[in-house]
């Protein structure tokens, strides 16, 4: 798949190494706009859009960085908690400006973790439509998420 | 038609190559042919002049004369660190640097100095402490573990052999290229250790999942071994009044308290200074020994640890809530008191509003946020 100059630079800058250790493909093999697609697909089958994903983990984000380190609950039997990290990181996409580092920790009621994202993901769920490469830290995929924000919905 | 679409494909991948090819000979170039010669470069309207030879980027032709700018992507134009006014001799706003200025910023003449080449003379606004700015060679004397996920290193100087700065400042330092990462690339750290204390630096290390430079740092730096640093950096520190204080941090923001604290104990202080310290559990608090016999040793000097969310475990007996709370319960009349704060946005943000409400005004308030 041939991507456009300005495909390719969104591309080098996703890479391992260049903004962050572990870039935002990880061990993807897709090419970028196969990876947008199928996400768009699966986001439109479930009847979504990116922003309104998005828009429920601004407000899990907010909740969490609120917490300051602490675990809050935010219903549905799921906590979340906010680890801060020194310094911003920006949109590979560039010109969306740079966003904190720290990370938001999903844990369901068995302690465990059920996704994590960071103040970037939620800007490039919603700005970008990328949910990140699978194999990704921070990749979620679309009706994973969905389920998350139903949870959280259904506590709210 | 599927002799139409074979013919429609291999013209578009023509036309790919022939452009991918024509911008490699544009690059190459301006790399091998194009001389731009010497080229002065007027520093803060003529109180310094260097002289460059042309082609290399602004960042680059100041760093080659002993100038450091703040920078964390290493050149690569994606921090947005090394902002500079350059009123005149920079050419038009590249497209690299327009999705990192605001148009106010356009409008003033701030450029990205990590994308402006230097083609002809120029001239530039340099901030005057940024001249004091050095790079540093030294060797790690000691990593510590503070916490799962903080570190201390020691690093004792090379060349230059001494460091001059004042609390709350910090240095850059260097991750070399390692693994997948191919630049090297620079990250912020305050100086815990004191001032006084010339020929060694110690800093305060938090992991980030991710990081280029934290997972250097914790998994492949070892004592004994060269860092690279430039440094010192930053406007935090402690004013001249006399004013009583309060001090707030969490996690790594612990690193600019911990050497004003050791640098008033040896100075001498006449301001009562109230520390408050925020972690989750126990296993995050680190320092609590040192900062508790200081408490003691120190009249002036009061030592408040709180954790958010204290394990039975833990065997805490120690204030307990978010550090707001702790501090709605301990601040009173913030009237005559000034506040220092370092830590993340949310957590200044959150504190700052309730020293706010103390009666602790903004112009009273200092913070250093991770960012």
């Amino acid at each position: 798949m041939k991507l456009s100059p300005a495909e390719s630079r969104v591309v080098e800058r996703m890479a391992s190494g260049v903004l962050c250790r572990d870039g935002f493909l990880a061990g993807d093999p897709r090419p970028l706009p196969e990876i947008l697609d199928t996400d768009a697909s699966e986001v439109a089958r479930l009847n979504l859009s990116h922003e309104q994903l998005a828009e429920r983990l601004a407000k899990l984000l907010d909740v969490a960085m609120e917490g300051m380190g602490a675990t809050v609950e935010v219903g549905g039997g799921l906590r979340v908690r906010y680890a801060e990290s020194m310094g911003r990181i920006p949109c590979p996409w560039g010109g969306c400006g740079v966003f904190a580092k720290g990370e938001v920790e999903v844990i369901g009621p068995d302690g465990t973790v059920r996704g994590r994202f960071t103040p970037l993901s939620v800007h490039l769920i919603g700005r970008h439509g990328f949910y990140q490469g699978r194999g990704s830290r921070y990749r979620m995929e679309p009706a994973s998420l969905a389920g998350l924000i139903g949870l959280e919905a259904a506590g709210q | 038609m599927g002799a139409v679409m074979v013919a429609i494909l291999l013209a578009a991948a023509a036309a790919g190559l022939l452009s991918t090819v024509l911008a490699s000979v544009l690059i190459l170039a301006e790399r091998v042919l194009v001389n731009y010669g010497p080229c002065t470069i007027d520093i803060n309207d003529g109180a310094r002049r260097l002289e460059v030879t042309g082609g290399e980027t602004l960042l680059a032709s100041l760093k080659s004369q002993g100038i450091f700018i703040p920078s964390a992507c290493g050149g690569r134009g994606t921090c947005a660190y090394c902002k500079l006014k350059v009123p005149q001799g920079a050419g038009p706003v590249a497209p690299t640097e327009l999705p990192l200025l605001t148009p106010e910023e356009v409008a003033a003449g701030i450029r990205i100095s990590c994308q402006v080449k230097v083609r002809n003379d120029l001239s530039v606004l340099v901030p005057e402490e940024l001249f004091a700015v050095k790079e540093y060679r030294g060797v790690v004397e000691r990593i510590r573990d503070l916490t799962h996920d903080i570190k201390e290193l020691r690093i004792r100087l090379v060349e230059p052999k001494e460091i001059e700065f004042k609390a709350g400042q910090y240095v850059q330092l260097e991750a070399p290229a390692y693994g997948d990462n191919p630049e090297p690339v620079y990250r912020a750290y305050s100086m815990s250790s004191v001032p006084e204390e010339r020929d060694a630096i110690e800093l305060i290390v938090r992991l980030v999942p991710g990081g280029i430079c934290t997972t250097w740092v914790f998994t492949m730096l070892g004592e004994g071994d060269e860092v690279t640093f430039s440094g010192p950096y930053g406007h935090f520190g402690l004013s001249d009044s006399d004013r009583d204080m309060v001090w707030v941090a969490g996690g790594s923001g612990m690193a600019p308290f911990w050497s004003m604290v050791r640098q008033l104990r040896d100075t001498g202080c006449n301001r009562r200074c109230t520390y408050f310290f925020g972690a989750v559990t126990a296993r995050d608090m680190f320092l609590l020994t040192e900062l508790r016999e200081l408490e003691k040793e120190l009249d002036w000097f009061t030592f408040v640890p709180a954790l958010s969310e204290p394990t039975p475990g833990d065997e805490w007996d120690g204030e307990t809530g978010l550090i707001t709370e702790v501090l709605e319960r301990h601040v009173d009349d913030g009237s005559e008191l000034e506040a220092y704060l370092c830590g993340s946005p949310g957590m200044i943000r959150a504190a700052g509003e309730v020293l706010r409400r103390k009666g602790i005004t903004s112009d009273r308030t200092f913070y250093d946020e991770f960012a």
